[in-house]
């Protein structure tokens, strides 16, 4: 019986193509609209993570704020105390930064400089270029070198070869400093900035720049291994408790792609809503077009009855016509959701991510669209007393 | 003594037209046995219509018991009425009404599809079987509007026999054709009768009523002596 229900919905939405491709309208870019977005923002999680997992899933920064409980435990010791009260940690790397002016003969660029250790480059993977980062006796030795970041190294030198050079550092008085290495180019994350950046060894920046009563911030490796979610949520609870959570931000790659990836959640989830409002206009569509099918079937309807279709059978048949218009709908929308999240993730380069989810949500949910709509129409067919259809013109 | 395969006692069949009440059936009581050729007969607005839309369960009477094959209708539901037209009851009717989108075979299978537990392989097979009863074994995959009135017609009475009914109602059967195909369909009721199929005809018409071999003459809501 279902099966000859099916067929006779088939039959008479091709009969009828223009009017069945309009009733379906609102379903389909109901149903692709969810799809799209759906698609999109996972496909753009994805991207996101994928970019944030790059930049290194094993750092973790600590910007400490400015306050009472901060100026006394945000020194340099503090490397070690979180070493031993946090497990799991390769190693804290204190950073001192400000910005300052850099010359050499006619160019001149500002930049950010920090006061780095000299296994800074190591621990962040940052690679040099050309020359070397500089040497623990530079740092212990406050010797006046200097590694360029990649766009400033150009700006200064557009000639290249500035290894070996002098470029000139203006913060007070002008300063002039040996370049030992231009670095690589490498994105920026988390507040580190690296290829408008200059970085000098911790002691020379010390002496040479006013020398701040606390660390501007530490960088933090985590082990091999761990877990960095697990490990920057122990620090947390550490520095909650040593300082409270005030005093401090962490920038947590791991936690950062957790963020992300609970934000475009929400976003998908919100937009979905809004387009799943078209479905709701779309259902009504189809309530509207079965109650017209159902007054154009009249006659059909009191000769089936004549025939013995007994009421449930006739209200099937309409809930089956209805269900078939909006799964087809669904059908269409779903298709037409993917090609478009094809399109637009092809166009800003994001890796495409189909949730198979989605589509059996769709296609689940214009199916209760059908169901639900197409019942009224349906009762109303089932109730017909079966003289009055049959003599129906 | 051959059994009643209808029976009705003092049926009566009322409707409210605004303020009046139309007694379109007023106690009318009859027996049709198994295997007779009944006309129905009467001028127009004299209940035959109502008359055979009871006996087709297709409506219930104001008051009065109907029975068919010795099945009483009253108090059934509206299920409960589907399935005696769909066991007991073959239709014809004078406008064919078959079913435009789907054809001839296709139209004579759909009785067998509401009667349930039929699969499709028997369904087409009877569905085949009844149509070469009526001589249309080469037409079975015309659709309606392909087919001439007669033809039509002769679908409609496959249909109408395709379930084994114990009744075979017809309504104007030939109203709507030429002389010639109404006489051709007049026989086939005849052949369809002499296999022992009761036949209960509605018709204006004295020649075809006369045909039959027993008439009841109906005249405003009751039978004529």
């Amino acid at each position: 019986m279902l099966w000859e229900n099916i067929r006779l919905a088939l039959k008479d939405m091709m009969a009828s193509k223009l009017r069945t491709l309009l009733s379906l309208l609102g379903i389909v870019i109901g149903v692709a609209s969810v799809i799209a977005i759906l698609t999109l923002g996972e496909s753009a999680t994805k991207s996101i993570t994928q970019s944030i997992v790059e930049g290194g899933l094993e750092m973790v920064t600590i910007f400490p704020n400015r306050s009472e409980k901060a100026s006394t435990e945000f020194t340099e010791d503090f490397g070690e105390k979180l070493m031993a009260n946090v497990k799991e940690l390769k190693t804290v790397l204190p950073v001192n930064s400000s910005s300052a002016t850099l010359r050499n003969g006619q160019n001149t660029t500002s930049a950010s400089i920090s006061g780095v250790l000299s296994t800074y480059a190591d621990i962040l993977d940052y690679k040099v270029a050309s020359g070397a980062f500089f040497s623990l006796t530079d740092n212990l030795t406050s010797r006046q070198v200097v590694a360029l970041g990649s766009t400033i190294a150009e700006n200064l030198f557009p000639d290249g070869n500035a290894v070996g050079q002098y470029v000139s550092i203006q913060r007070n008085q002008a300063k002039s400093y040996l370049v030992v290495a231009v670095m690589e180019s490498k994105d920026a994350s988390f507040n580190l900035s690296f290829n408008n950046g200059i970085f000098i060894p911790y002691n020379t920046y010390a002496q040479r720049f006013i020398k701040p009563a606390n660390v501007g911030s530490y960088v933090v490796r985590i082990a091999d291994g761990a877990d960095p979610l697990v490990v920057s949520d122990q620090i947390s609870a550490y520095l909650d408790s040593l300082v409270g959570s005030d005093a401090y931000n962490l920038f947590s790659p791991a936690s950062l792609a957790e963020m992300a990836e609970q934000i475009t959640g929400t976003f998908s989830t919100f937009l979905s809503a809004i387009a799943a409002i078209s479905l709701l206009v779309g259902g009504i569509g189809i309530m509207n077009i079965m109650l017209v099918s159902v007054a154009e079937r009249t006659k059909e309807i009191g000769v089936r009855k004549a025939m013995g279709a007994s009421p449930n059978t006739i209200r099937g048949q309409f809930i089956t016509e209805a269900v078939v218009l909006t799964f087809t709908g669904g059908f269409i929308g779903i298709a037409l959701g993917t090609l478009l999240s094809w399109l637009v993730t092809d166009l800003v380069d994001w890796h495409l991510h189909i949730s198979y989810g989605s589509f059996l949500f769709a296609a689940g949910f214009s199916t209760l669209v059908g169901v639900f709509f197409g019942w009224y129409p349906a009762m109303k067919a089932s109730k017909l007393d079966p003289i009055e259809a049959l003599n129906y013109e | 003594m051959a059994k009643s395969v209808i029976s009705l006692y003092d049926v009566r069949r009322y409707y409210m037209m605004g303020d009046f009440i139309v007694k379109a059936l007023d106690g009318v009581s009859l027996a049709i046995e198994e295997g007779e050729f009944t006309a129905i007969m009467g001028p127009s607005g004299s209940g035959k219509s109502t008359l055979m839309n009871l006996i087709g369960c297709l409506d219930t009477p104001t008051d009065g018991i109907i029975q068919i094959d010795g099945e009483g209708t009253m108090g059934m539901s509206e299920a409960e009425l589907a399935f005696v037209r769909n066991q007991k009851v073959g239709f014809i009717f004078q406008q064919f009404n078959l079913l435009g989108k789907i054809n001839a075979l296709e139209n004579v299978m759909t009785p067998l599809l509401y009667a349930g537990g039929v699969g499709i392989r028997e369904r087409r097979e009877r569905a085949k079987f009844a149509l070469e009863r009526v001589g249309l074994a080469d037409r079975m995959h015309h659709r309606p509007n392909e087919l001439s009135g007669g033809q039509k017609q002769r679908v409609a009475i496959a249909r109408a026999l395709v379930n084994n009914p114990s009744i075979l109602l017809a309504d104007e059967p030939t109203g709507a054709l030429d002389t010639t195909t109404g006489r051709q369909i007049l026989e086939l009721f005849e052949e369809i009768n002499s296999e022992g199929r009761t036949v209960v005809l509605v018709t204006h018409d004295r020649e075809i009523g006369m045909r039959c071999r027993r008439q009841i003459r109906l005249r405003d809501g009751k039978l004529e002596a």
